[in-house]
């Protein structure tokens, strides 16, 4: 598997990625100065009517409503005394990726305000630490992801959480069974169950009774067709993910009596032509995701009559030209994966009059330069995946009018020097990506004025040297570089000190050494969070000892460390 | 409105907010500044710079001025606080007393 295809899993993956490193950037370490240098304790937070507060007290007052925790080093159960002495002006805590155990929870029992209470990633919390939030029945909000210890016996508590509206259990694989804990919790809207690879049809049929459930996520569970029917009474769902469940198209006769469905993700279900017929009830449909199943044209003709669609994925679906013809009538599309599928260029002229359309993905279809051309009336187009090794700087200059693009994504597309050409005008462009390998340094001349570009990928071009960096010094938005494989070396590395910005910087495979992005980091670069190469490189080991089927299944730095060690 | 009824109020950046002195005086360290005998070259020209603090939150600090005087005057209304600038806002109150 090539750098192109593990590229495709981040996309499909977008959450953990965006998380990942959002969960880092969170990191601010002036909530330390706060509880060290303010000395004045026993502020009073309830405020006396009729009284001017002073501004001071009004920010300590906001501070303690929200309490963000999360990702810090070292919290531990020696800060539950700090946090819990907040008492019931506490609204809301965040203690994910903490060390903080069940005995450290006992704490917050008097905390009886909390609203939400986020305990992701927390893994030395079992049921024993449930226990001691039974009592917290204003928690509207409550997240528990990648808990090993929570089982079916611990959820009991659940039953008094009356007003919990938001649940999340991803990634919790001991809860099977113990969803009839939550039968009674009549105000709950968002279920998520992903990757609890333990929930059965069983645990389906306590859902039937919540009736205010809008939003239910069960992906990569056991469910089958049969645990679907006892979803049919919930009036109000609306989004329903089944992304990789044991689902057919036979489940399709429940979800039709779904009359609030408007998001459905069948994405890998199996799912053939058989029985794709009654797709054409769904007709309240805004988001369809069908993608890597075995469904051809057939299927589509199916989706002709769903024009309410906003958004279709189709990736990797046996579906070609003529099967485009069903979706010419659907004005309201703004996002279409066509990526992997058998789509050429003359489908391309079937979507010429979807005149929403924001989002295209075509990476990996037969789409040739000339069939571009078909694109170049979709004027809302912002983003246009043309990751295809067919495609060539004369595919860019069918392209021109579309000046309001902000992802443009040409990875193995063939883009020379003399293309660059054509991008100067795409003032708009946020993120770009060619990766190539005929890109020199006379062609980073064009991309040089593109001052919106966020993120460039110029990785695989083997001729570029230090002048690149140097070209690309003035883009001072970057926030993602990707350089690798190219010709730059450590001196190059002092051009960048003006992308204050920049978070994340990858040099694979460059003259460049750890220690020097390591310094480069530390003096000019405070923002850097994610560099490559670093001094141990986990991925490349990971991929080493475990394959890559494994790693497919992976989405988190922390996971992989303990998979690393443990082999 | 007469000029020794303003102060100047010059934030880090060197951006200038004249604000009625009534509302500055708020501000318990302005209002020693100002007030208080000797010669504070504050109180002779109405300026006040704070190198420390920036445009955006000397701004939010003027608008809590104004704010005050309103409550005062019985208009019970609600500060709003942007939680990204609480730390920073929390700072610059400590330091002006407010």
């Amino acid at each position: 598997m090539g750098g192109a295809c593990s590229r495709k899993q981040e996309q499909d993956n977008e959450d953990s990625l965006t998380r990942g490193l959002s969960r880092r950037y969170g990191k601010c370490g002036s909530l330390k100065w706060w509880t060290s240098s303010f000395s004045c304790p026993s502020v009073d937070f309830h405020l006396r009517k009729g009284e001017c507060p002073p501004l001071l007290d009004l920010c300590i007052q906001k501070i303690n409503e929200d309490l963000h925790l999360g990702e810090y080093d070292g919290v531990n159960d020696n800060w539950m005394g700090v946090i819990s002495s907040q008492g019931s002006s506490l609204l809301s805590v965040d203690l994910s990726g903490s060390d903080v155990t069940d005995f450290g929870l006992t704490y917050l029992k008097d905390c009886e305000s909390l609203i939400s209470l986020n305990l992701n990633y927390c893994d030395q919390i079992s049921d024993r630490g449930l226990e001691c939030i039974s009592g917290l029945s204003n928690l509207t909000s409550l997240s528990f992801r990648r808990n090993d210890s929570i089982s079916a016996q611990g959820m009991s508590v659940f039953s008094g959480l009356v007003n919990l509206i938001k649940l999340d259990l991803e990634r919790c694989p001991g809860i099977h069974g113990g969803l009839v804990h939550l039968r009674g919790l009549t105000k709950l809207e968002s279920l998520n169950l992903k990757w609890c690879n333990c929930i059965t049809d069983y645990d389906m049929k306590p859902l039937s009774e919540l009736a205010s459930l809008k939003s239910l996520e069960i992906s990569s569970s056991k469910v089958t067709d049969f645990g679907m029917s006892f979803l049919k009474g919930l009036q109000k769902l609306a989004l329903l993910n089944l992304e990789g469940c044991l689902v057919t198209a036979a489940c399709l006769d429940s979800l039709a009596e779904l009359p609030a469905l408007s998001n459905l993700n069948l994405n890998r279900c199996n799912l053939s032509d058989n029985g794709c017929k009654k797709f054409s009830r769904l007709e309240n449909l805004k988001v369809l995701n069908l993608g890597f199943n075995v469904v051809t044209d057939t299927c589509l003709m199916h989706l002709k009559g769903l024009t309410k669609l906003e958004s279709l994925n189709l990736d990797s679906c046996k579906i070609s030209d003529e099967g485009l013809v069903n979706l010419a009538g659907h004005k309201r599309l703004n996002c279409l994966e066509l990526s992997d599928t058998e789509v050429g260029s003359n489908g391309l002229h079937h979507l010429s009059g979807l005149s929403n359309l924001q989002k295209i993905n075509l990476s990996f279809t037969m789409v040739s330069d000339g069939g571009l051309s078909k694109l170049c009336g979709l004027s809302s187009l912002k983003s246009l995946n043309l990751d295809a090794y067919q495609i060539t700087d004369s595919g860019l200059s069918n392209l021109k009018s579309l000046t309001g693009l902000t992802d443009l994504d040409l990875f193995g597309a063939r883009i020379t020097d003399f293309g660059t050409n054509y991008l100067k005008k795409f003032k708009n462009l946020r993120s770009l990506e060619i990766c190539g390998g005929a890109l020199t340094d006379a062609g980073v001349k064009n991309i040089k004025e593109l001052s919106s570009l966020v993120c460039l990928n110029l990785s695989q071009n083997s001729n570029l040297t230090d002048k690149t960096l140097d070209l690309i010094s003035g883009l001072t938005g970057l926030v993602s570089l990707n350089v690798s494989n190219s010709r730059i070396t450590n001196a190059g590395l002092q051009h960048l000190k003006t992308l204050k910005n920049l978070r994340s910087l990858t040099l694979e495979s460059c003259k460049v050494t750890a220690n020097d992005m390591k310094k480069l980091k530390s003096i000019y670069l405070p923002n850097l969070v994610s560099f490559r190469p670093e001094i141990y490189n986990l991925w490349c080991a990971a991929i080493f000892l475990l394959g890559e089927s494994e790693i497919d299944l992976i989405d988190e730095m922390g996971a992989l460390a303990v998979l690393v060690q443990n082999r | 409105m007469k000029k020794e009824d303003t102060v100047k109020l010059i934030s880090a950046e060197g951006f200038e907010f004249v604000v009625d002195k009534e509302a500055a005086m708020v501000s318990q360290t302005i209002h020693n500044m100002l007030t208080s005998p000797g010669s504070f070259a504050e109180r002779e020209h109405g300026e006040v710079t704070f190198p420390e603090i920036s445009t955006t939150i000397l701004e939010k600090i003027c608008q809590y001025f104004y704010w005050h005087l309103q409550f005062a005057s019985g208009k019970e209304t609600e500060f709003p606080i942007e939680p990204e600038l609480t730390l920073e806002l929390m700072m610059a109150a400590n330091y002006l007393h407010t």
